[in-house]
């Protein structure tokens, strides 16, 4: 009895330790990458949203400054400045989880573009509020525009809860704006 | 009617006889959730075919040293490495295709269709055979996902796009989102399995036809319905 009790213990741990060693190796192997895919994917939706700055590597990550939006502003995630403006990155929880969206506003204070990082909103409905057709109404507003979604902002049939979300970042990063300057 | 075990027919036992969604109906629920776009369906085709295969061959090959009591656990911890290795390849190689399938491509740890398939077949057959039997209940599970994603994709957004390309357009009409949503795909499974049913129905109707021909008299193949 006591013998085969170790001889289960023993093929379990046998099976577990190889498992374990080649699931090590995979992701020595791909850490590096997905890293890089996920600093790559924020640098690009950066990018997107303020025109006129070509690559992720003109921005500059100001931790410092995102510390201090973070008072008044919890949702604000990363602030990057450039000589076109500033960059702010805002996480809030849209109608499927999580939405990260990158905002750029201009050196007079006014929203300049806005992008999608990553979300999970429902393919065809919610999306439709993340992409750039509906993101440019924001163009051009400012702190003081006082940004209301069915009044400024034409929402998208079908997300309501996605077009609410994306209007309530875009505010938190203009607010976020003025905290920092 | 006998059934053979040739290599060939552990391979294609999965396309219609055994198809793992039409007819075994397991592994549904991620299915139908990624079959919405004919890339997703390629591209979860690709990592369930490559899990099956792999842990159907270790499981297989490892069969003989398995005590029966812990062998749930094994299957478990073979197939959960696999899935974890796809999911961080797929993560570091495929970003964009990795956000939109999100949490299914780690649920495949769960999929019965994988256990069921260790569990059922690898467990007590050939390395050989077990490896046919996952390359063909694989490309049985895409080929369903590829038609569903399909008939979704054309008629929820009113074009194919894969890769970044348009490869049909069903030109400026406004498409009822309804389809790539989860309506959709319970009513594009629906009339898949429905007309897979006529067709067999139809296919033994004529086998039972041919038959009575043979023995002579009609009410033989009647006795056999």
């Amino acid at each position: 009895m006591r013998k085969q009790i170790v001889h289960l213990g023993l093929t379990l741990f046998v099976v577990g330790l190889v498992a374990a060693v080649g699931l090590g190796l995979t992701y020595t192997a791909t850490s590096k990458r997905i890293a890089e895919q996920d600093r790559l994917s924020e640098a690009k939706a950066a990018v997107d949203a303020l025109p006129g700055v070509k690559s992720p590597s003109d921005l500059v990550a100001e931790p410092a400054l995102a510390r201090k939006a973070r008072k008044a502003v919890p949702e604000v995630r990363k602030v990057y400045t450039t000589g076109r403006g500033t960059i702010i990155t805002v996480e809030s929880k849209g109608y499927g989880g999580p939405m990260l969206t990158a905002v750029g506003i201009d050196r007079d204070g006014k929203v300049a573009g806005a992008a999608s990082i990553s979300n999970k909103e429902t393919i065809g409905l919610g999306s439709k509020a993340l992409e750039p057709e509906f993101l440019k109404q924001f163009n051009g507003k400012d702190a003081r525009s006082g940004i209301e979604a069915g009044r400024d902002i034409q929402a998208v049939t079908g997300a309501t809860i996605t077009s609410k979300a994306v209007v309530k970042q875009v505010r938190a990063a203009l607010k976020a704006y003025s905290r920092i300057q | 009617m006998e059934q053979k075990t040739t290599a060939w027919h552990e391979f294609s036992k999965g396309f219609v006889l055994e198809n793992p969604l039409m007819k075994l109906m397991v592994g549904l629920c991620s299915s139908l959730a990624v079959s919405n776009r004919v890339e997703n369906g390629i591209f979860m085709g690709i990592a369930v075919t490559f899990v099956l295969v792999f842990s159907n061959v270790i499981i297989a090959s490892i069969r003989k040293r398995i005590p029966d009591q812990i062998r749930i656990p094994i299957f478990i911890v073979v197939i959960a490495s696999f899935v974890t290795i796809v999911d961080l390849s797929m993560k570091a190689y495929f970003p964009a295709v990795y956000a939109r399938l999100g949490v299914w491509i780690p649920l495949i740890v769960v999929n019965c269709i994988i256990l069921a398939r260790a569990e059922g077949y690898a467990y007590k057959n050939t390395v050989f055979n077990s490896f046919m039997d996952g390359l063909g209940m694989g490309i049985g599970y895409t080929c369903v996902l590829l038609i569903m994603g399909f008939i979704r994709e054309l008629l929820g957004t009113g074009s194919i796009v894969m890769f970044n390309t348009r490869l049909v357009s069903l030109g400026p009409f406004n498409a009822p989102a309804i389809f790539i949503l989860f309506p959709g795909a319970f009513l594009t499974f629906g009339c898949l399995m429905a007309l897979l049913q006529r067709y067999e129905m139809r296919k033994k109707a004529a086998l039972e036809v041919k038959k009575g021909a043979m023995a002579g008299t009609p009410a033989a193949s009647e006795e056999v319905a």
